[in-house]
C-alpha cells in the first residue's frame, strides 16, 4: 500500500508540475476576490463582498493580545477590550440592539477583536454607537470591577473544561506563564493586581491610528462601507514611539509533564509541540499536519478511538503566532485507562514521526484540508476574522485567496521534513488533566 | 491559532435547533431556489441551490430516536447510529469508508436526538455524486457483526463519560429526565450504559429493519448544484430503495408538569449551573412563535428581562441564557444560569417568581399609551429583529440549512405551514403573555443544580 521513500522522492518534481497545472485550471473558491482599502485616516480596511445574506461583519482588529500581557497582569487584553464595548448609555445599547445588531469580543494570540455583525441596513446606526465607544471608552472603577467578575466565571468555567484547561496549560509552560502563556480572562492574583493605569496604557498603546485594522464581509458595495469607517473612525491617536517589550519567545521546560487534577470520569491526555515560525509554507503545512493527525474519521488518532477503545473525543490543535506554533494531540479516556491512552498516543506520534506520510494519505488530507478550509470559512463572520489574523501573522489578508496554492503545493518529502522537526518526542509536553492518583 | 470565547455555547445550539423549522418557510415559493418533491418509495426530498461556495451538503434525517426506545433498549438509536457512520456497510469496511470519505475531502457526521437521527455529509460540489452513494450505502445497507458493535460500545460508553463530566451537557440530560418523566422524551438519548454493554447486533438489526426505510426518511441537498441534474441523481440513486410498511410512532404529546421536580448533584466543577425548565409547545404547535418570542425577550439578546429582574436587588447570576426546544411531542423551555453556588437559593426564588408573573409583563411598545410608549424598550420589537437576524445568518451555513430542510421535513405536521418569519412578524404582545401564562403560570417546573462539591458540604453544614 505505502510507496517507498525513493518513489515518493522521484515522484515529486512530477507531481508539483501536475499540481500547479491542475491548479491553475481550478476557479477560485470565492466569488469576490479580497482586497485592501487604505482609509483617509490611514488606517487599512480588508473588504470582501459577498451577497449570501443580507449582513454585514465588521471585525476591528487591534494588535497587541494575548501577546502584549506582562508578567502577572494575566487577562489585561481581553479587559481592556470588552470595557471599549460597554455602552455608558442604556438607551443608546437598546436602540442598536433593538435591530438585532451583535457586538463581540475576542483575544487571539497577537490581536484582539472587536466584531460587529448587522443587518446591512443598520450598519450605519451600528458603527456611529461602536466607533463612539471604542474610540472614547470609559475606563470607570464600576465598569472596571463589573468585567472583573465576568471574566473570573469565565475562567472558572473554562478550568471546568479539560481541553480548554489543557491547552491553558501548556502555553502556560512553553511561555513561562506571561504573554502567550498567560490565562485569557486572567487569575485572582492577576485581576487583583490590574489597575486602571494598566488598562490606560494597555489602550493607549495598541487603539491606535496606523495599528488598528478593519476586516468586513458585507454584500454592500465598499463604496457604500468605505464612507461609513471614514465618517466614524477618526479618532484613534496616533501611535507613540516607544512599543514596549517583542513577543517572548517559548521555551522548553524542565518538567515536561504537567497534571491538573480533577474529580472526573475521564482524564484528558494532550501532547504539545512547538512549532517553527509562521510562514506561509508552515502555516499551509501545520494545517495539513492538524488535519492528518487529528480531524475526521481516517485520520491518525482515529485509530485509538476506532480501535483502540480508547476514547470518543479524539484530535488535533493548532494555535499559531508570530513566532511560533503550538500543536496539540489529545484524547479523553476513562481514567482507568490513563497510562494506556498515554502509551498508544506516544505510539501514534512516534510511528508519524519516524515514517511519515505515503504519497496517497497526503493527498486524501489534502482534499480534506481544502474542503475543511471552504466550510470553516463559509460564513461571513469567520471569514473576516480569518483574513484579520492572517494579516495580523504577516501572512497577508490575501491568504485567504492563496491558502489552497500553498497547501497544494506541499510535497510529501516537504511535510516529512516539516513532521520530523515538529513531533520530536524530546521537545514536547505531556498535559493531563483528571483523576491523576491513578496509574 | 485562536480561542475565541464561546459565551453563548449553549444558547448557539439551541438556536440552530430552533431555526430548524422556520427555515423552510424562510422565501415565498416565487424568490425559493428550492424544489421538494416525494419519490415514489415515499423519500422526501427538499433540493436548494446556493452557489456562494462550490460545496455540496447532503442530510439524511431518519424517523427514529429515544423517542422509539424502550426503557430496555434505551440507547439503540444512538448505538445504531455510530455503527452506521464508522463500521462499515455491506462492500465497504468502516476503515475503507472512512478512507473514501476523507478522499473525497468530505465531513461526515451525525446525531441522535428524541426524535430524529440525522446523518450529515458535506464536500466539494463535484463530488455530489459519491456523497449521495455514500449516504445511501452506510444508511440502507446494514452488515454490522458483534465484533465492530463491541468495539463502537467502548467508544459509545466514552461519550457518555464525557457527557457526565460536562456540566452543561449533563445538567441538559438531568433537564430531559425530570421534565419528561414517564414520557419518552424523558429517556437518555445516549443511553443507559447497562443497555449499551449488553446491546446485541440482533437488536440493532430489528430497529434499522423498522426504522431506516425510504418512507421513514426525508433528504436535504444544499449547496453548488443545478436541481434538475440533482433530481435525476437522487432518483437514480436512491429511487430503488424499496417502501416499508411502518406504523407510525402512536406517542401522546408531552403535558405540563403538575408537580415540580428538584434535582441537585455534587461535581468537581468551579461554578453553580442552575437549569430552570418547563414544558413548552411542540414544533406544530401555534405556540411555537410566541414562545420563540418570549424566550428571546426573557432570556437572550442584551439585557433580557429575566437578567434585569436576577439582578435589579441582587446580582444574583454571572450568566444566563434561555432556549425554546421544540420537539414533534412536546417542547422544552430552558433557563441555564452559570452562578455563585451560594446564590442557588435566591436565583431559583427570583427566577420562578419572575417568570409566573411574566403574564402580566409589557413586552410592546403597544402596550402602553401617550408619551410613555415612546420611553420605554420595544423588547418584542427587539425579538423579533434577532430572531429574523439568526434566520437570515443560517442561510451563509448551507450545512445548517440542509440539516434544518432535513428535520423539518420529517417534523412538519401541517398541511400549509406558512412562513415563519410572517408568523414571528404577526405575534403581538398579548400572545406572549398568553403563552406565558399557560406554560410558566399553570405549568409546573424542574430546577435541576450541579454543584462544586465542596459547596454542597458546605450547604449541608449549614
Amino acid at each position: 500500500m505505502a510507496r517507498s521513500w525513493i518513489a515518493v522522492a522521484a515522484c515529486l518534481t512530477f507531481q508539483a508540475v501536475a499540481l500547479i497545472a491542475q491548479q491553475s485550471s481550478r476557479p477560485p473558491p470565492w466569488k469576490e476576490k479580497p482586497e485592501k482599502l487604505r482609509l483617509v485616516a490611514g488606517m487599512d480596511c480588508l473588504y470582501q463582498r459577498d451577497l449570501s445574506s443580507p449582513i454585514t461583519s465588521v471585525q476591528l482588529f487591534i494588535p497587541g493580545g494575548k501577546s502584549a500581557v506582562p508578567g502577572g497582569k494575566d487577562g489585561l487584553s481581553y479587559l481592556a477590550t470588552r470595557l471599549t464595548l460597554e455602552i455608558p448609555d442604556l438607551s443608546v445599547a437598546q436602540d442598536v440592539m433593538f435591530h438585532g445588531t451583535r457586538m463581540d469580543v475576542a483575544v487571539f494570540e497577537d490581536c484582539s477583536v472587536v466584531g460587529v455583525e448587522c443587518f446591512s441596513e443598520n450598519l450605519d446606526d451600528a458603527l456611529r454607537v461602536v466607533s463612539k465607544i471604542v474610540q472614547d471608552p470609559l475606563f470607570s472603577g464600576v465598569r472596571i470591577d463589573n468585567i472583573k467578575n465576568v471574566m473570573s466565571i469565565y475562567g472558572k468555567a473554562e478550568e471546568d473544561e479539560a481541553a480548554e484547561a489543557g491547552q491553558g496549560a501548556a502555553m502556560r509552560v512553553f511561555f513561562g506563564g506571561q504573554g502567550y502563556g498567560s490565562a485569557l480572562f486572567g487569575t485572582e492574583a492577576s485581576l487583583k493586581a490590574i489597575g486602571k493605569k494598566d488598562i490606560k496604557a494597555y489602550y493607549a498603546r495598541f487603539f491606535t491610528k496606523g495599528q488598528v485594522l478593519f476586516s468586513v464581509c458585507s454584500d454592500l458595495e465598499k463604496d457604500k462601507v468605505r464612507p461609513l469607517l471614514e465618517r466614524y473612525f477618526v479618532k484613534f491617536k496616533e501611535p507613540r514611539a516607544e512599543d514596549g517589550l517583542p513577543p517572548s519567545p517559548p521555551s522548553l521546560p524542565v518538567d515536561r509533564t504537567i497534571v491538573l487534577d480533577r474529580d472526573t470520569k475521564q482524564t484528558y491526555v494532550g501532547r504539545a509541540f512547538l512549532l517553527p515560525p509562521v510562514t506561509a509554507g508552515n502555516w499551509a503545512k501545520g494545517y495539513l499536519l492538524e488535519v492528518l493527525l487529528g480531524k475526521g474519521p481516517g485520520s491518525r488518532l482515529w485509530d485509538l478511538r476506532a480501535s483502540g477503545r480508547l476514547a470518543y473525543n479524539v484530535g488535533a490543535r493548532m494555535t499559531w503566532m508570530k513566532t511560533c506554533g503550538v500543536l496539540e494531540a489529545y484524547l479523553e479516556t476513562e481514567k482507568e485507562k490513563k497510562g494506556q491512552a498515554v502509551s498508544a498516543l506516544d505510539e501514534t506520534l512516534r510511528t508519524l514521526h519516524e515514517k511519515g506520510v505515503t504519497e496517497e494519505e497526503l493527498r486524501m488530507t489534502r482534499s480534506l484540508a481544502r474542503a475543511q478550509l471552504l466550510r470553516a470559512n463559509e460564513a461571513k463572520k469567520p471569514r473576516a476574522q480569518a483574513m484579520g489574523v492572517w494579516e495580523v501573522l504577516g501572512l497577508g489578508f490575501d491568504y485567504l485567496s492563496n491558502v489552497f496554492d500553498n497547501i497544494d503545493a506541499v510535497t510529501a518529502a516537504e511535510l516529512n521534513a516539516f513532521i520530523k522537526e515538529v513531533l520530536d518526542p524530546d521537545k514536547s509536553v505531556l498535559v493531563l488533566v483528571g483523576r491523576t492518583s491513578l496509574p | 491559532m485562536a480561542r475565541i470565547r464561546k459565551v453563548l455555547r449553549l444558547g448557539i445550539v439551541f438556536s440552530v435547533l430552533a431555526l430548524a423549522l422556520p427555515l423552510i418557510s424562510l422565501k415565498s415559493q416565487e424568490e425559493s431556489p428550492g424544489r421538494s418533491f416525494v419519490l415514489p418509495n415515499g423519500l422526501n426530498v427538499f433540493l436548494y441551490e446556493k452557489h456562494d461556495l462550490p460545496l455540496v451538503n447532503i442530510v439524511v434525517s431518519v424517523n427514529a430516536g429515544s423517542k422509539d426506545e424502550t426503557d430496555a433498549t434505551n440507547g439503540i438509536a444512538h448505538l445504531l447510529e455510530h455503527c452506521l457512520l464508522f463500521r462499515g456497510t455491506g462492500s465497504r469496511s468502516g476503515n475503507e469508508v472512512s478512507r473514501d470519505v476523507r478522499r473525497h475531502g468530505a465531513y461526515f457526521n451525525a446525531n441522535t436526538g428524541q426524535d430524529l437521527t440525522v446523518f450529515e455529509i458535506s464536500l466539494p460540489s463535484g463530488e455530489a455524486d459519491f456523497a449521495l452513494r455514500n449516504e445511501k450505502e452506510v444508511l440502507f445497507d446494514f452488515a454490522l457483526t458483534q465484533a465492530d458493535l463491541d468495539e463502537e460500545k467502548a467508544v459509545v460508553l466514552e461519550e457518555m463519560n464525557q457527557t457526565d463530566d460536562d456540566p452543561q451537557r449533563h445538567g441538559m440530560d438531568l433537564v430531559m429526565r425530570c421534565l419528561f418523566n414517564g414520557h419518552p422524551y424523558g429517556r437518555p438519548v445516549y443511553g443507559r450504559p447497562d443497555v449499551v454493554r449488553a446491546a446485541r447486533v440482533e437488536e440493532l438489526r430489528d430497529f434499522h429493519a423498522k426504522y431506516y426505510v425510504p418512507n421513514n426518511c426525508a433528504l436535504a441537498a444544499v449547496g453548488d448544484f443545478r436541481s434538475r441534474e440533482m433530481e435525476e441523481r437522487v432518483r437514480a440513486i436512491f429511487g430503488p430503495l424499496e417502501k416499508a410498511g411502518l406504523e407510525p410512532a402512536s406517542i401522546a404529546k408531552a403535558r405540563l408538569l403538575g408537580k415540580s421536580v428538584t434535582c441537585q448533584e455534587e461535581k468537581d466543577v468551579k461554578e453553580a449551573y442552575l437549569f430552570i425548565a418547563y414544558i413548552g409547545p411542540d414544533c406544530n404547535h401555534p405556540d411555537q412563535y410566541a414562545m420563540d418570542l418570549l424566550t428571546e425577550a426573557l432570556g437572550r439578546g442584551f439585557n433580557p428581562l429575566l437578567n434585569i429582574a436576577l439582578r435589579s436587588r441582587r446580582d444574583l447570576v454571572q450568566n444566563l441564557n434561555m432556549a425554546y426546544i421544540p420537539g414533534r411531542f412536546g417542547g422544552a423551555v430552558i433557563v441555564s444560569l452559570t452562578l455563585d453556588p451560594g446564590n442557588i437559593a435566591a436565583a431559583t426564588r427570583e427566577a420562578l417568581n419572575y417568570l409566573r408573573k411574566s403574564r402580566e409583563e409589557n413586552f410592546s411598545q403597544d402596550d402602553f399609551m401617550g408619551d410613555e410608549k415612546y420611553s420605554v424598550f420595544d423588547f418584542l420589537g427587539s425579538a423579533k429583529n434577532r430572531i429574523r437576524f439568526s434566520a437570515e445568518q443560517a442561510e451563509e451555513s448551507g450545512l445548517t440549512l440542509a440539516s434544518s430542510l432535513a428535520r423539518f421535513m420529517l417534523q412538519n405536521e401541517r398541511k400549509d405551514p406558512g412562513r415563519f418569519l410572517d408568523h414571528i412578524a404577526r405575534t403581538n404582545s398579548g400572545d406572549l403573555r398568553k403563552a406565558a401564562s399557560v406554560y410558566f403560570g399553570k405549568g409546573q417546573c424542574a430546577v435541576i443544580s450541579i454543584v462544586p462539591k465542596k459547596a454542597a458540604e458546605a450547604g449541608r453544614k449549614d
